[in-house]
């Protein structure tokens, strides 16, 4: 089967830093996630998916077209870009309205459908609104609904869930389940790899310009748990705490790095905080925080990037 | 039984043309540019040529003399020029250079139009601005002046003509310079500030080195030159001008022109990166 997007050995370079360096994955239907840490190249994927920049080299196509270029098949793609920088000067309704103007939409048409867009991104109270006064959160949704108010086939959202508050990402996660079931195709990047986990198994991670690991995200996830993992905890008694996680067989080791701070390396980070929560109302310890350093993927993209070598 | 995954195809709609679409990006340009910058320069460029045309044209009118020559009266001078490239640099100056700046350009190009509508679309909205300022307050002093007996019908449609006939020339040429200057830069005022500075340094380097070399064919260089040549001729007046007034005007539509495609040929170029 051809994926909805093919790149293949695709390198773009900005003078002497590399933007890209030999991409090469298949993006199936339904939703994938693009996941990498700042800087990995997931930016420089989408512009060039979105037309706006031409690879140095290599192959890529959306749909079965060349992605460079503005052809007439772009209006069955909808890009949302994770800058965000927008019309300020007009109000979230002309913002929607004039682009799907551009998009070919009689004035009528291209009303309903701004509606109809900003009330699935529920804007629609703050659509007379200029766009400077959006919260973040707000602008990240008037892109989304930009994007999908067309009813394009293939939707390139990047970083979506950058800036939205808890509540905001459920609704748009539930928006880009919707999207999926109804046959369009997503790609969602992030550099959160728990944010696409909960929209889809099928992931491309990306670092240094590469695809390092795609496919099922569990087999993925399994070559990342392979990999002991570093979880901060916050805590007045570490030392208590430590004794109580002393005993867990995946915990491989123990470290008090600052005054109040218990760091831990396991083997298993999936059982770890599925049994911290029984730990700490049976042992009667107390855990003011607790942060995990590999949810900053770079480590494991590091991690991924050098098996690879 | 089988279950297969729902396949998504687009449900047709009637889609409206080029044409159109472009035009939807010069209405949103031209309310773009309603802000306090271009229309205090549009209010005292009207203010300024209306009443200066009015009051010529009235005392024209009573002391005696051509009336054609009262309503050219304001074209032929430097601060109609002036006045042209002030509105001209705060229309245009941000027209392509607040786009690439915020990388708002992607929202547009991302659509399925042509860079060639999109430059075009920003062309005809700096341009609109232009021949509302060039044309405008013409047109309102020969109809005042002919409402008030103080011109002929005759006289203030010849008026209106070589308003419209000079403003086109303007627009097609400051359109071209703002586009390109626009093109270079991130920033609106960059570009601003690289319009005043283009315009007015060739006008005065062509200036002094043509009155020292006493050449007359430099002057086609020289903007204030072209106006004061197209502007007589426009009006239907003989011109004292050394510069021929139909090269004049090839020469501002030319490089206006020249300009805009080289800014066209910019962004093809440009890519939309991050800052």
């Amino acid at each position: 089967m051809t994926g909805v997007v093919e790149a293949e050995a695709v390198t773009k370079r900005y003078g002497e830093v590399l933007g890209l360096n030999g991409f090469s994955a298949t993006f199936s239907e339904g939703i994938t996630g693009l996941v990498g840490p700042n800087g990995a190249g997931k930016s420089t994927l989408y512009r060039l998916l979105a037309g706006q920049l031409k690879e140095d080299a290599g192959r890529l196509t959306l749909l079965g077209y060349p992605a460079w270029g503005q052809g007439e098949f772009r209006r069955r793609v909808g890009y949302c870009p994770e800058s965000p920088a927008l019309f300020d000067w007009m109000t979230g309704r002309d913002f929607v309205t004039t682009l799907l103007r551009v998009d070919g939409f009689s004035r009528s048409e291209a009303a309903d459908r701004s509606a109809r867009a900003l009330e699935e991104v529920d804007l629609t109270a703050d659509a007379h609104r200029r766009l400077r006064v959006y919260s973040k959160g707000m602008r990240q949704r008037v892109k989304i609904a930009q994007c999908i108010a067309h009813d394009p086939e293939l939707i390139l959202l990047d970083e979506p869930l950058n800036g939205v508050d808890p509540v905001g990402r459920a609704a748009l996660s539930g928006l880009m389940r919707r999207l999926s079931a109804s046959g369009r195709h997503l790609i969602v990047s992030s550099h959160v790899l728990y944010e696409v986990e909960r929209l889809t198994d099928q992931i491309v991670m990306i670092a240094n310009g590469q695809a390092i690991a795609q496919g099922d995200l569990h087999r993925i996830r399994d070559l990342i748990d392979s990999r002991p993992h570093v979880i901060d905890l916050e805590s007045p008694d570490p030392r208590a705490l430590a004794r109580a996680l002393g005993g867990w067989d995946h915990v491989v080791s123990l470290e008090f790095p600052a005054p109040g701070h218990l760091r831990i390396l396991t083997r298993s980070p999936d059982s770890f905080y599925r049994d911290l929560p029984d730990l700490v109302l049976r042992e009667g310890v107390t855990v003011k925080a607790v942060r995990s350093a590999d949810d900053n993927l770079d480590a494991v993209f590091r991690y991924l990037s050098e098996g690879r070598r | 039984m089988s279950i297969s995954a729902p396949r998504y195809v687009q449900a047709p709609v009637a889609r409206v043309g080029r044409t159109s679409r472009t035009w939807s990006i010069v209405q949103r340009e031209i309310r773009r540019r309603s802000t306090w910058g271009p229309l205090l320069a549009m209010v005292l460029t009207w203010f300024i040529i209306t009443l200066w045309t009015v009051v010529s044209v009235f005392f024209t009118s009573l002391v005696g003399g051509s009336i054609r020559a009262a309503f050219e009266t304001p074209y032929e001078s430097v601060i109609w020029n002036l006045l042209m490239l002030i509105v001209a640099a705060t229309v245009g100056a941000g027209s392509l250079a607040d786009d690439i700046g915020s990388r708002s350009i992607t929202l547009y190009l991302s659509r399925p139009i042509h860079l060639t509508d999109y430059v075009a679309a920003k062309a005809s909205a700096i341009g609109i601005w232009i021949l509302i300022a060039a044309v405008g307050p013409g047109c309102v002093a020969a109809g005042v002046s002919a409402a008030l007996g103080w011109a002929s019908v005759s006289d203030a449609l010849a008026a209106v003509g070589g308003c419209l006939a000079l403003g086109l020339v303007t627009a097609v040429f400051f359109t071209g310079i703002c586009l390109a200057l626009s093109s270079v830069t991130r920033r609106s005022l960059y570009a601003g500030v690289a319009i005043f500075g283009v315009v007015l340094s060739v006008t005065a380097a062509v200036s002094v080195i043509s009155g020292i070399t006493q050449n007359a064919n430099l002057l086609y260089a020289d903007l204030t030159s072209n106006t004061q040549s197209i502007a007589e001729a426009a009006f239907g007046l003989p011109s004292p001008y050394p510069t021929d007034p139909a090269a004049s005007a090839a020469v501002m539509v030319l490089t206006g022109v020249v300009l805009a495609t080289l800014a066209w040929w910019r962004l093809s170029r440009i890519e939309v990166v991050g800052e």
